[in-house]
């Protein structure tokens, strides 16, 4: 696993365009539709670059996962891929090893987003525990969404065919979430949808933290079971699929 | 005990292409065997069957006696495979690209860094550990691709189609470094190419399939035997009327066969010292001027032009 984390991190290095490409978006999300956003919601929301800090935080997860299942298809087309699917490394392992780089990578960005979050007035969380627990929750989310774009690659002919079917999952994912706007305030078929919306509840646990708001422990928990739940469906599909290209 | 064995194997794809066609095939232990066949033949999907890279519709496949169907498992830490495209990280060092692959085989530090420093001496890359990969030429990669498979040691070595595109310089450094692997370190090869000199040169045993069904199993001096101890090669002064030279002499069945190859017509029989006064009054009755003509050996090229241009070999002509 650790092998196969190494080649692509040193694969990310190498080619560190990856990782400023992918943080570009969600930092003008963050400073442009912050501002903007701040000026109408100042009534409703007191600090608004915070309320939106987690969608974002999600956001730029999802960009850094999307980028790993890119480095499959390089592999992929080198020919280096099927030099490790008849090697005997196991193959849990290789999946491992792949959405492990990728949740490193979340992990780097989400640093840098809070690091810039800082000018707009955003606290970290003091408080270990807390601190803790959005670790949890976004190490959780990153694992999550790194395992089903490996999988999406795995699945999908190309990497054209996977941006544009990434897109298309992305984008409705993250504004049907209470990423931009408190979702109490929408019409009732909106808010079902939401609600439907694993994101929304990861957005919300998140959004409490980083707000200071007393631990929501109970909601913590089920929020991390869901993730988890998710974590080891979309490993398992992962691993699925990769067994499934030595038995064609 | 054959070190590659299979039986009966077919492979049909979902789109119902047939690749393979109840092939039979026996690879002793640490010979050079080249598989030889037109494209489509089912020469890549062999190897993607024995390397574990897919599964066969029907039929067995065997590395040391071990099913590669059932147990790849067991079969994953004895083989090693160098496909078409270069499969090195062009983003890692020399070293790392070792590291790596070793790595993949549970290799521990030690073992890496002694069989590390062989291979590199052995194929002459000490030059190029300083170097970027991505700075390498097309030989050096591929060589360096070859070396890093050998890191496990493996008792079978797959070569698809490796000096593909390369000049003739890098293709003989490529021939003289497969020699090195099986005197030095006695792999078993396994190496499917389109240049029969190449094939001629290395391989202890060869075999020729077509439409995913081997059609002969030999050595490279028992292949050229099987086509007669000499064939007549004709030469026009208009080499447009070679066709209809064949066509003609075949219709006088004075041939088994014949085919035409650069600015000549070759015309196999069983007896060319015979044919030969008979091929030429017959030419010389016709109008067709005779360039030159000859009694020539046959090449590995000859052997394989014949068995495929035949629909199926005669089974009396079948060695293996």
């Amino acid at each position: 696993m650790l092998n196969i984390l190494y080649r692509n991190m040193k694969w990310r290095v190498q080619n560190p365009i990856t990782i400023v490409i992918t943080l570009i978006q969600p930092i003008l999300w963050m400073v442009l539709y912050g501002t903007v956003g701040a000026n109408s919601m100042h009534s409703t929301i007191s600090n608004y670059n915070a309320f939106i800090l987690p969608g974002i935080m999600v956001l730029v997860t999802f960009s850094a996962c999307c980028s790993g299942g890119i480095i499959n298809y390089i592999m992929k087309n080198n020919a280096s891929f099927y030099r490790v699917l008849i090697s005997p490394v196991k193959r849990v392992s290789v999946v491992s090893g792949q959405a492990l780089e990728t949740v490193i990578l979340s992990f780097i960005e989400i640093s840098v987003l809070m690091a810039v979050s800082l000018f707009f007035s955003v606290r970290v969380p003091s408080d270990p525990l807390s601190f803790l627990s959005m670790l949890i929750i976004l190490f959780l989310t990153a694992f999550f969404l790194s395992c089903l774009t490996y999988t999406m690659s795995l699945l999908l002919p190309n990497e054209v065919v996977y941006e544009t079917v990434m897109n298309a999952i992305v984008l409705p994912t993250f504004f049907l979430s209470s990423a931009l706007f408190p979702s109490e305030t929408l019409s009732k078929n909106l808010y079902i949808v939401i609600y439907l919306n694993p994101f929304s509840h990861v957005i919300n646990i998140l959004r409490k933290i980083l707000m200071n708001e007393p631990f929501p422990a109970r909601e913590f928990f089920s929020v991390s079971l869901l993730l988890l739940i998710l974590c080891i469906i979309t490993f398992s599909c992962a691993l699925y699929r990769l067994k499934k290209e030595t038995a064609k | 005990m054959y070190t590659i064995q299979t039986q009966d194997l077919s492979k049909t794809y979902k789109n119902g292409v047939n690749a393979l066609n109840n092939l039979n095939i026996q690879v002793k232990e640490g010979e050079v065997f080249s598989l030889l066949g037109p494209n489509g033949a089912g020469k890549s999907s062999l190897i993607k069957i024995l390397t574990t890279q897919c599964l066969a519709t029907k039929g067995k496949a065997f590395i040391l006696d071990i099913d590669t169907q059932k147990n790849p498992d067991d079969v994953r830490p004895l083989i090693s495979c160098v496909s078409q495209s270069i499969s090195i990280d062009s983003h890692m060092s020399l070293k790392e690209n070792f590291i790596f692959q070793a790595r993949l085989y549970q290799l521990d530090n030690k073992t890496i860094n002694q069989r590390m420093k062989l291979l590199i001496e052995s194929f002459e890359l000490s030059d190029y550990v300083k170097y970027p990969v991505s700075t390498y030429s097309g030989g050096i990669k591929r060589r360096l691709d070859i070396a890093m498979n050998m890191i496990s040691f493996p008792k079978v070595l797959f070569l698809d189609e490796p000096t593909t595109g390369m000049d003739v310089q890098s293709r003989r450094a490529m021939w003289d470094m497969i020699q090195k692997i099986k005197e030095t370190f006695r792999t078993t090869i396994f190496l499917t190419t389109h240049y029969l000199e190449e094939a001629d040169i290395l391989s202890d045993s060869i075999c020729i399939i077509k439409d995913g069904k081997e059609l002969i199993q030999a050595s490279p001096y028992e292949l050229k035997r099987l086509t007669g101890n000499s064939m007549i090669k004709i030469g026009l002064t208009d080499a447009k009327l070679l066709p209809s030279c064949c066509r003609y002499i075949e219709s006088l069945k004075l041939c088994s066969s014949s085919y035409i190859r650069g600015e000549s017509a070759f015309f196999v029989s069983d007896d060319s010292d015979s044919s030969f006064p008979l091929i030429i009054r017959a030419l010389l009755d016709k109008p067709f001027y005779v360039k030159s003509a000859d009694i020539t050996s046959p090449s590995l090229e000859d052997v394989f032009i014949d068995l495929i241009s035949k629909k199926e070999v005669k089974e009396d002509k079948k060695v293996c």
